[in-house]
């Protein structure tokens, strides 16, 4: 569902290719879904954030903090930033927003991915002057190394030194060991697009 | 519709257009598995497949039946078929396959993707031929009614023609009560207005699993010579 074409840091909605209209059906939801909750915690990105909602992890680690889950597969940043300037953060103060979003910015250099989740941590910032960010680092991906993971190891690089002088940001890298001794990723620890195992 | 006219039938490999390989290292992994593997049962399709591996309703229903799962998300026809012409149907004998595919066939019409599920059918058949297959219905997507809950249904419609027609094949639409009588789709049945959640999936099973439970059943056990 994701676009290449548009800047990272440029709001963008997804375009509706396929008929069904289920991105901004999703969108839609989240937004009538806060205004009427008082999440404490809100997660938003792309399918990683919004696969954990789906599974025994979620309801045992994330749901007793008072978690609202606005992920959305196949988002990249310029995407999310959209969600967020039109109306996911309107009715809601959640204390923390964690952010896991830019594996899917295709096409864009690590520099524009960078500055894609920075201008989502900006827009954070202003509708929710008190929140704190927590933004996860991207996960390696791929069975054997490629120009991917270099990618995103070059945007974990780029985000933690830009957030470092921020008192309202932190970074936190959450890939707990997936690359083996040989460079490999198992098939166990991740599938592929969609059903990513969560090893939390 | 012959293969050569139908697009959906055309067998094609996903092109590594990200830059990390995944489809290829999936595709590469099952081949493995197949010789690694004795299936009583193959699941093989898109998402709709694969997800299911990952909930607990695979290890508790279809482990047991000794399953093997080939899905990969996003595949169309014309992929599935690229992968069981090019070693997923190697050195196994399932006895039943489970195929769901067809809802990511963005590019073709539903007498195409019907025609594209048709010639999987009939490859398996081919290449198996004691065994018997369920096709699963495509289940109806996105929120509101849409256009491409028209095509699924009419793909679904297709295929409940023709494919008795192939002998050893069920078909089974178990998208029944994920509409409502408004129309809509919950997002507790389908977290993304696709992809099922847990609880939708364990809805579904109960069905599959009976009718894999009586296939089982009727076909007596291959003994375990070696493979041909």
């Amino acid at each position: 569902m994701s676009e290449d074409s548009h800047p990272a840091d440029s709001p963008t909605p997804c375009q509706d290719i396929q008929g069904d209209g289920r991105w901004m059906s999703l969108h839609n939801r989240f937004v009538s879904d806060s205004k009427g909750k008082e999440p404490d915690v809100l997660f938003v990105g792309d399918s990683l954030v919004q696969l954990l909602h789906e599974f025994e992890v979620w309801r045992k680690l994330f749901s007793p903090l008072h978690a609202l889950n606005f992920g959305v597969s196949g988002d990249a940043t310029q995407h999310v930033l959209w969600r967020l300037i039109n109306g996911e953060l309107d009715y809601i103060s959640p204390k923390v927003v964690v952010l896991w979003v830019g594996t899917n910015n295709h096409g864009h250099t690590p520099e524009q991915i960078c500055g894609g989740i920075m201008a989502i941590i900006n827009v954070i910032h202003q509708k929710l002057p008190h929140a704190h960010t927590l933004v996860l680092g991207l996960l390696p991906r791929g069975k054997n190394p490629n120009p991917l993971r270099e990618r995103n190891a070059s945007v974990n690089a780029l985000v933690q030194a830009e957030v470092a002088s921020l008192s309202h940001v932190s970074f936190l890298d959450v890939d707990p060991g997936f690359i083996h001794s040989d460079g490999s990723i198992l098939h166990q620890d991740m599938k592929q697009p969609l059903s990513r195992k969560h090893a939390v | 519709m012959s293969a050569e006219e139908n697009p959906a039938a055309e067998p094609a490999p996903v092109i590594d257009v990200q830059g990390d390989g995944r489809w290829m290292s999936q595709h590469n992994r099952f081949v493995q598995e197949c010789k690694d593997a004795e299936p009583d049962v193959l699941f093989v399709g898109d998402s709709m497949v694969q997800l299911m591996q990952q909930y607990e309703v695979w290890r508790e229903v279809f482990s047991p039946l000794h399953a093997l799962n080939f899905g990969i998300g996003g595949d169309t026809t014309c992929n599935v078929l690229w992968r069981l012409q090019n070693g997923e149907l190697e050195n196994i004998r399932p006895r039943v396959v489970v195929l769901w595919v067809g809802t990511n066939n963005h590019e073709h019409t539903a007498d195409q993707v019907a025609g594209g599920i048709l010639a999987i059918a009939q490859l398996v058949l081919s290449r198996l031929p004691r065994s018997k297959i369920i096709v699963l219905g495509l289940l109806p997507r996105g929120e509101f009614p849409n256009p491409l809950r028209e095509k699924n249904a009419a793909v679904n419609n297709l295929l409940r023609a023709s494919l008795p027609q192939l002998g050893p094949v069920q078909f089974i639409d178990v998208g029944g009560s994920f509409v409502h009588s408004d129309g809509a789709i919950s997002s507790r049945d389908m977290f993304d207005f696709l992809h099922l959640t847990a609880s939708a999936y364990r809805t579904i099973s109960t069905t599959l699993h009976e009718l894999l439970l009586q296939m089982l059943e009727e076909m007596p056990q291959e003994r375990r010579a070696s493979l041909v």
